[in-house]
């Protein structure tokens, strides 16, 4: 049946009525301990998508210790009293001693740092510093080490679930949580919570000090040796003025490595507590089998009578806009931080429908700023909801010649007008359908729904994640307007303007030739060249250029000769089609 | 609240004796699993036109198809002067608008829809895909149709991925990773190949209209094209309607069919390539001949590789990253071709003063694994995990689908995913070692470092693990200048 040619808008709108996301069907159970269970049956393929959260991250650490919960994702695939080394015994000696050489090794470390804060070395981790004794205590050290290392049945934490044709077996930290995951064959549900149990019950937190030193490498790669990574994280830091969102996840440089075994085994004895925790699972299991399971594996960890802390700091109120003018080796840009809401706030569902209102191809962001001023290449918006607090963010990549300021201005006009005129009934019902649409795609694939509800869970915010589709689609136009006119007011907004560090980019070999303090006028020009359609503009112009010329000062004459190429080519161009 | 939960423990305790909890985890018997792999045959059509298509319908999936087509055509088509028009079209073919409907009209349409649509074409394929819910696939498949059969490539939609396209030129210097990714390029299949013949500033400026739609008319032909079908559908209307849609689609009078592929005839130049940057972290690719997919020894080189640095349980793991705290990320890997040769890379990434010292653990690892046969063990783990992990493979009707259609495109190893696990069993110590021997050959090895200055990268590790760069093989040292990003000339 071919669609009838001239079929309206409006009629496609009522053919799209909105197929409500069915509320995904999970079974939840407390285990005895306290340790929560989520669990959706799917057996279209032999597999489970497996998982367990913790209600911690980064947000739960401390300044000076900042990066533990992540080194402490990292602790966890080190093996336990049963799996990772032929004799226990002596393991845990080694690591004992080890911990007492590395005390000594501390105050080393502390001179130096001292150094460091008063300009006396550059980087207190140059090898070339250490003083004799330091020396000898890395020696020593090392020794340690090796010896452990003979005694280590290598990564057998990982070689278990590898040989049983485990996959995606891994863990991430976020501000909040930190998720373990794996894919099982699903004839071996059993292994997982042998292994997962057998973790939480007694780890080791062997190889320690490596381990701190492979975080680092993690740090170089992720964060310092990237374009915008240290101003994304500085950019963080301006946000949060109070909250723990203040330092990044992965801890400050001067902190990872200087993290110790006993910090990292009072973290594990606070957090990882079975009413701390949430299994989840998903895919090709029986929950009837399953829940007995956990029981068995799981439910022999004991409770954390004590409770768990939590984070106490509110992040007060933002009283002015605050800025970041970034120099990087990257495309001219801006971002919009504006504190919005955390997740499970009743206006969460608003302001997403308020990012589709502003994404896409036929989004205002993108028709505005990029289709019709074209003062950007890109721009977009998404929310970003956390568990203690949240953000809206805005940005746009600027376009050749274009300021990123201007882009900052035509965002915020975007956004006045929606403040104003509110969202019209078709806009809205277009972000809807893509919403409602995006609810199903969200839960299609295991590891991806596994991942949510853990997530979803550890936030106290599980009956929201379910019912997100109704919540979405019962936003109104006038809820849009007034998160827009409530959150996204100057106040709230923190601005990283990003432009090209001076000499990093590259330079078309004519415009080269002009000396370098023109070289912003001759873009701006050119951009104006590019804008101009009409050949006897463009000709009357250049007539007035060339007339000129020969009467410029020196220093100019490169600009003027530039400027008099381009035109040419220019008009060249317009007149050939 | 504490006496209850202490008593739910004590409740569990005397129901489920702890001592029915194994102490190892090889005591655990487990059922089998026996795992068929869907076949390709068993959900092929062929469309009135002639076009492949594969259906894989997924009942009690969400209510959501997906519409893949697989062009037969990558950037080698790319005329002289004029590179990165392929990629170009790829960019716009989901949003220049049609004949009927200009590009405004069409991205409102589609996103009204909440239809997802994305293009792309790379060196040696290209995608047009949709994914939408179910009660609008009707709709859907007819504006797809027209997407890829009558794309407008409206002037202003050019303009703008042209701005895009330049933007990302301008930054292939910005960052190690793309630099390390140009580098290795030219290093392995060399200069005048036609995946390094990339876009420049020129080549973009002279891209035009009548251009793309050349590129179009060239690939538009039915059997240029393989269509994949997954999610929730009815199997025999889907049938119907993708005869009345997609199955209509005629040849253009200027389609050509299967162009060849071109294949490289560089040969690697061995050794120690250093390119300089100002970080705080090196990235080192260690890079060799590799082989295709449909080469006998491929299933031992995927055995052998495991074990080397293949998995996280890998040798180069164990090493570099576990025990020294080298590297965060450290892997190897032999791509599969299946065009043309695949290559080895063993690569990671460490502070600039142990780029010296890593690299000649990872040598060290090339070596051992050559010279001594791996353990029954490793041997072991490494089967059951790849012949284990096989379904993985068909996680998803989407991802079945779209493999089906790859498989008919390269037609490289017929029966591949079928006789997978039989091939990867068979494997021995002895194959791994022959084919270790064969593959990672050190004195054939191009080293490539990014990041750094060259005089740190050549000290190295002087107190804790002294040795200099240009010690870790017999090979020459190069300074491999960057590239102007805009014309990728050598810079001075």
């Amino acid at each position: 049946m071919p669609i009838t040619p001239g079929r309206g808008l409006v009629a496609a709108l009522i053919a799209a009525a909105p197929l409500l996301a069915q509320t995904v069907p999970v079974k939840e159970h407390t285990l005895s301990n306290g340790m929560r269970l989520l669990m959706v049956e799917r057996h279209d393929q032999p597999t489970v998508a497996a998982g367990w959260i913790v209600r911690a991250g980064s947000a739960n650490e401390k300044p000076g210790m900042t990066g533990i919960a992540h080194l402490f994702e990292h602790m966890m695939f080190k093996g336990t009293k049963t799996l990772g080394t032929k004799d226990i015994k002596r393991d845990l000696e080694l690591n004992d001693l080890q911990d007492k050489l590395r005390a000594e090794i501390r105050k080393e470390e502390d001179g130096l740092r001292r150094k460091q804060t008063l300009g006396e070395i550059v980087d207190m981790n140059d090898p070339k510093l250490r003083s004799e004794r330091h020396q000898k205590l890395l020696t020593e050290f090392t020794k340690l080490v090796k010896e452990q290392q003979d005694l280590l049945v290598k990564g057998e934490f990982d070689t278990v679930f590898t040989k049983a044709g485990a996959s995606a077996t891994n863990a991430f930290t976020n501000t909040d949580v930190t998720y373990y995951h794996v894919t099982m064959p699903s004839n071996k549900l059993e292994l997982w919570t042998w292994m997962e149990s057998g973790r939480l019950l007694e780890p080791v937190f062997r190889e320690f000090y490596a381990e701190r030193d492979v975080v680092t490498e993690e740090r170089r790669m992720r964060t310092d040796s990237t374009p915008t990574g240290k101003f994304e994280e500085a950019l963080q830091a301006m946000i949060w003025t109070a909250h723990p969102y203040h330092w990044p996840v992965v801890g400050w440089a001067s902190d990872v490595v200087s993290i110790t075994r006993e910090q990292a085994n009072d973290f594990f004895a606070t957090y990882y507590a079975p009413n701390n925790l949430t299994a989840v699972l998903v895919g090709d299991f029986k929950a009837e089998e399953a829940i007995p399971m956990c029981e068995k594996y799981f439910g022999r960890i004991p409770a954390n009578p004590k409770g768990v802390p939590e984070v106490i700091t509110l992040e007060p109120k933002q009283l002015a806009e605050k800025r970041m003018n970034a120099e990087a080796e990257t495309t001219p840009q801006v971002q919009v931080w504006y504190k919005s809401v955390p997740t499970g706030h009743k206006d969460e569902p608003a302001l997403q429908i308020l990012s589709y209102v502003l994404n896409g191809n036929s989004g205002r962001l993108q028709k505005n700023l990029v289709l019709g001023q074209k003062v950007a290449t890109a721009a977009g918006a998404f929310p970003y909801s956390r568990r203690y607090a949240g953000n809206l963010v805005l940005y746009g990549v600027a376009a050749e010649a274009q300021k990123p300021e201007e882009v900052e201005q035509a965002l915020y006009r975007e956004i006045e007008k929606i403040q104003k005129e509110g969202v019209p009934a078709l806009e809205l019902r277009k972000s809807k359908n893509q919403a409602q649409a995006d609810s199903f795609r969200k839960v299609e694939n295991n590891e991806a729904l596994a991942t949510q509800l853990a997530v979803a869970d550890a936030s106290g915010n599980l009956k929201n994640f379910l019912d997100l589709p109704n919540l979405l689609e019962a936003v109104t136009a006038a809820d849009v307007q007034r998160v827009a006119t409530t959150y996204l007011v100057k106040e709230n907004r923190n601005v990283a303007v990003y432009t090209r560090k001076a000499e990093s980019g590259p330079v078309d070999p004519e415009l080269a030739k002009v000396p370098e303090k023109f070289r912003a006028n001759a873009k701006a020009a050119l951009a104006q060249f590019e804008k101009e359609t009409d050949v006897a503009k463009l000709k009357q112009g250049l007539g007035e250029m060339e007339g000129q010329a020969s009467q410029v000062p020196e220093p100019v004459k490169p600009l003027f000769e530039f400027l008099i190429k381009k035109l040419r080519e220019r008009i060249a161009k317009l007149e050939a089609k | 609240m504490l006496t209850r939960i202490t008593l739910a423990a004590l409740l569990g305790a005397t129901l489920l004796p702890a001592q029915t909890i194994p102490d190892r985890p090889e005591k655990l018997t487990y059922k089998t699993l026996t795992f068929t792999p869907p076949k390709a045959k068993d959900h092929f059509v062929t469309l009135a036109n002639g076009m492949s298509a594969y259906l894989l319908e997924d009942p009690t999936g969400q209510p959501l198809v997906t519409f893949r087509v697989l062009i037969k055509g990558g950037t080698y088509l790319d005329a002289p002067g004029k590179e990165g028009a392929t990629h170009l079209m790829g960019e716009i073919l989901d949003s220049s608008g049609t004949k009927t409907l200009n590009a405004d009209q069409l991205s409102e349409k589609l996103e009204t829809l909440a239809a997802r649509v994305s293009s792309t074409i790379n060196t040696t394929q290209g995608f047009l895909q949709m994914n939408l819910m179910e009660k609008d696939a009707q709709e859907g498949l007819e504006l797809f149709r027209d997407l890829l059969t009558q794309p407008a490539f409206q002037q202003d939609r050019i303009d703008l991925v042209k701005k895009q396209m330049r933007q990302n030129i301008e930054r292939r210097n910005d960052d190690t990773t793309s630099i390390e990714r140009y580098q290795f390029g030219f290093l392995t299949l060399g200069e005048n190949y036609y995946t390094n013949r990339q876009e420049t500033a020129a080549s973009l400026d002279a891209i035009t209209r009548e251009d793309l739609l050349a590129l179009h008319a060239r690939l538009l032909h039915p059997k240029n094209l393989i269509l994949s079908v997954s999610g929730r559908f009815d199997r025999k209307a889907m049938i119907k309607t993708l005869n009345t849609t997609l199955g209509a689609i005629k040849p253009t009078a200027q389609a050509k069919l299967s162009e060849k592929i071109p294949t490289p005839d560089h040969q690697i130049k061995p050794g120690i390539y250093v390119c300089e940057k100002d970080v705080n972290q090196g990235r080192v690719s260690i890079a060799l001949p590799g082989l295709r997919r449909s080469d006998p020894d491929w299933h031992a080189v995927t055995v052998m590789n495991f074990i080397l640095g293949g998995d996280f349980t890998s040798r180069l793991v164990m090493k570099i990253r576990t025990e020294e705290g080298l590297a965060y990320n450290v892997q190897s890997s032999f791509s599969p071709g299946p065009f043309f040769r695949g290559d080895f890379r063993a690569a990671f990434q460490t502070k600039v003063r142990t780029v010296a010292y890593g690299t000649r653990l990872a040598l060290a690892e090339l070596e051992r694994i050559r010279t001594a046969p791996v353990s029954d063990e490793e041997l072991a783990m490494a089967k059951g995990a790849l012949v284990d992990r096989f379904p993985s493979n068909f996680s998803s009707t989407a991802a079945v689908a779209s493999m089906f259609a790859q498989e008919e495109y390269m037609a490289d190893a017929p029966n591949y995913y079928a006789t997978y696990r039989d091939k990867i069993q068979a494997i021995t110590k002895a194959d791994i070692q022959r084919v270790a021997q064969k593959y990672l050959t050190p004195e054939k090895a191009a080293i490539l470092v990014v990041g750094g200055k060259a005089a740190d990268l050549e000290e190295g590790d002087v107190k804790d693990h002294p040795g200099k760069l240009s010690e870790v093989a017999k090979l020459p040292v190069v300074k491999l200048p960057l590239r102007d990003p805009l014309t990728l000339k050598p810079l001075k």
